[in-house]
């Protein structure tokens, strides 16, 4: 799966997980939640987004972002909150 | 202009300062990044301190500059017409504040400083490992703000030349302090372990009061300054 990316170019790139994952467990544990619990947040996430994810065969990086931060809205609102900032905080 | 009125003015000119936001927005990205890779507590209190400490020497050192240059230019006797174009910045600067600080109807803290700086600033963030590089942030964020800060910077500054020399001193030190105020609190809130989501989501709803607070705090500085420094001159109290 090619992910398009944000930016003049909009270069693609193959979706990758792990990144996503890593992403998602920063976030949580930003808000101070307990690393397990982040991990599994993260996972459960990451398994939304792929489910979403095999849908859609064009999808841009805030695509997914967007769809990331809908569903760990439903496991934490305020990891969710400061994913969604991050590109919007400066 | 008697010492408490001149650090009076410098106070107001660093609560102003304080007022606006590049450097607290930059040091919650890195605080988040620096939690967000699990790194312990003590490495994030160094980046935060090396973050902190940065920005309050590049102020320290702008400020000394400005204040430099203006005593080379006019010596300790400013005239008139430049204390006139002070004011006459400040009210320019305010009505920018007001209408052009945060970008308009986008969520977020996103601010209306140039997107290659913002950029910048933003992935430095992610890279930063270092307290060193933390430092050189710091550095980087304040002079990110220049547009905004240099009229605040000015006014203290055409001040600080006309105290003697051991008030000049604690006149940099009042203004660095208060100026950094905003950047300490904040600092201080996550070194104690507070969640980032409560400090962005309070930044987010209050941003456009803080705007509201900058613009006017320049207003209210510009016109006491104009009215003590030039109606004063004018009518001869000076």
């Amino acid at each position: 799966m090619d992910i398009i990316k944000r930016g003049g170019d909009r270069h693609s790139e193959q979706f990758m997980r792990d990144k996503l994952h890593a992403s998602i467990v920063a976030a949580c544990l930003s808000v101070r939640t307990p690393i397990g619990q982040a991990e599994a947040i993260a996972n459960a996430v990451c398994e939304s987004v792929i489910a979403w994810l095999q849908q859609h065969p064009e999808v841009t990086s805030n695509d997914i972002r967007l769809v990331a931060t809908k569903h760990l809205r439903i496991h934490n609102p305020e990891a969710a909150y400061l994913y969604e900032q991050h590109h919007i905080t400066i | 202009m008697d010492i408490p009125s001149s650090l009076a003015i410098i106070s107001l000119a660093a609560l102003i300062h304080a007022s606006f936001q590049l450097s607290v927005s930059v040091l919650t990205l890195l605080s988040g990044h620096a939690i967000g890779s699990k790194h312990s507590h003590a490495r994030l209190l160094r980046l935060t301190t090396g973050f902190v400490f940065g920005a309050g020497i590049m102020t320290v050192l702008l400020l000394s500059f400005i204040s430099l240059v203006l005593l080379h230019i006019f010596g300790t006797n400013t005239p008139d017409v430049v204390w006139s174009m002070a004011c006459g910045l400040l009210v320019g600067i305010a009505i920018s504040v007001w209408t052009l600080y945060y970008r308009r109807n986008e969520k977020g803290t996103k601010l209306w400083i140039p997107r290659g700086v913002a950029d910048y600033l933003t992935e430095r963030t992610k890279s930063t490992k270092l307290s060193a590089e933390a430092f050189g942030l710091g550095l980087s964020s304040v002079t990110g703000e220049i547009l905004f800060i240099i009229a605040p910077l000015i006014i203290a500054a055409l001040v600080l030349i006309q105290l003697p020399p051991m008030w000049q001193l604690i006149g940099i030190g009042v203004y660095t302090i208060i100026s950094m105020l905003s950047l300490i609190i904040v600092w201080a809130l996550i070194g104690s372990g507070h969640s980032l989501g409560k400090i962005q989501k309070w930044r987010e709803s209050n941003k456009y009061f803080l705007q509201f607070a900058a613009g006017s705090g320049l207003v209210v500085l510009g016109f006491f300054v104009f009215v003590v420094k030039v109606l004063g001159s004018t009518a001869g109290f000076n």
